[in-house]
């Protein structure tokens, strides 16, 4: 089959094998594998251990026509180890070598039920994307990512048909060489679940977890 | 009045050094007790995001490194100043280094404000915080992306008092001292 290009995957969280950026990127990868990209992976907090591991990063980066950027959000905005990320790309990028044209999906997960918590984490890749002379494909946004806590997509039934609608029309968009369309940014946006159900499945998850530690009453602890 | 400074710039750059100087007298010359951190001099390990912080040893990160210190001089300032080159809009990797690893300071637990779903506190009180970005040249967007994002962070820590900034760099050292003023004033720092 020839080739329609090279889409680099970076998957900038550090709860591995639990990650749901990695869930939501890897589904998208294998849509446009599918069709007829090539594709490759890396995982951004990996990269920052060693010269050799930053230096496969921005080779791997130089090589891609398509950079898909999955995490989830930190603080209301990208984690750390992402940020630096995209100062050694922007940076790379303006060493003196010709700009060569590239698009950037990025794909944003947070814990809290609204997908809106995201806006802003988006709004700072978009401008990364101008700073670093890449075209900018669109951000996705998806709320209460810990409901699919690292899980395949295609494992999870009903739940997930929404997100699965959306990188699907997403790939299709970035298959044709153009900006992902509004329907999959909606369709992405909607909550999993109710924010109701979520809180309390939260709550029962924290205090469930913590009595695998014994720390069931000290959750609330004021150790400062 | 305890302040702490937290200078996200990047090693070997200077364009943070005006606004940090005069943050520096300003709150000297003020009275305040003031504790400043050179975060790009520390190693402070990124945050792992395994809720440990919230649910293994609450309040407390499972890094035992200087991200740990900081937060404990953070939640025990009167006021937090986080000063940052203003990188695509946000804050460096640097100041977000220090930043991801606060959240050992909010509770797990949900609670809605405004109809949007944020956490309930941890503790009684939580400092003032003062957000100052630089940038090298006038960018209207990126400054509406800053001041959001400073606003976002209020909104989920909900300090007494919040304010944010940006200075471009080729201000003068008067204009710097007026602006970092302004945003003092706006925190009710007094003497």
């Amino acid at each position: 089959m020839k080739s329609n290009g090279r889409v680099l995957l970076l998957v900038g969280s550090a709860r591995r094998p639990r990650s749901t950026s990695e869930s939501l990127g890897t589904y998208l990868l294998e849509g446009l594998r599918k069709r007829g990209f090539e594709t490759e992976t890396l995982i951004i907090p990996k990269i920052f251990g060693s010269d050799e591991a930053r230096n496969a990063l921005l080779a791997a980066t130089d090589r891609s026509d398509i950079l898909l950027l999955a995490f989830p959000l930190y603080v209301d905005s990208p984690p750390a180890l992402v940020i630096k990320g995209m100062e050694l790309i922007n940076r790379h990028r303006h060493a003196g070598q010709e700009l060569k044209s590239q698009r950037l999906l990025v794909i944003v997960n947070c814990g809290f039920p609204e997908a809106q918590h995201n806006n802003t984490a988006i709004a700072i890749c978009r401008r990364f994307s101008q700073e670093a002379g890449l075209d900018w494909a669109g951000g996705l946004s998806l709320g209460g990512g810990a409901a699919i806590s690292g899980r395949p997509l295609v494992k999870m039934g009903g739940m997930v048909r929404n997100v699965i609608r959306s990188l699907d029309l997403a790939s299709d968009a970035l298959a044709e060489g153009n900006p992902i369309p509004r329907e999959a940014v909606d369709l992405m946006s909607k909550p999993l679940i109710p924010s109701w159900v979520y809180m309390l499945l939260g709550a029962l998850g924290w205090k469930r977890q913590a009595k695998r530690f014994g720390t069931r009453k000290k959750l609330s602890d004021r150790p400062y | 009045m305890k302040a702490v400074v937290l200078n996200g710039s990047e090693k070997g750059t200077s364009i943070l050094d005006g606004a940090y100087k005069s943050i520096l007298d300003e709150l000297t010359a003020l009275g305040w007790d003031v504790e400043s951190f050179m975060l790009h001099d520390m190693k402070i390990h990124h945050c792992l995001g395994c809720f440990g912080c919230w649910v293994k040893t609450p309040g407390i990160c499972v890094i035992d490194d200087a991200g740990r210190d900081i937060v404990k001089k953070v939640i025990r300032s009167d006021l937090s100043v986080f000063l940052t080159p203003v990188t695509f809009g946000g804050y460096s990797s640097e100041l977000k280094k220090a930043l991801d690893r606060i959240i050992c300071l909010i509770s797990p637990f949900f609670k809605k404000i405004n109809g949007e779903v944020h956490h309930k506190h941890r503790y009684d009180r939580y400092p003032r915080m003062m957000y100052v970005g630089v940038l090298p040249r006038a960018d209207a967007e990126s400054e509406r992306i800053f001041n959001t994002l400073a606003d976002r962070n209020a909104l989920n820590i909900r300090p007494p008092a919040h304010a944010s900034g940006v200075i471009i760099n080729n201000q003068s050292k008067k204009e710097i001292r007026e602006d970092i003023q302004t945003l003092l004033r706006m925190v009710e720092v007094e003497k």
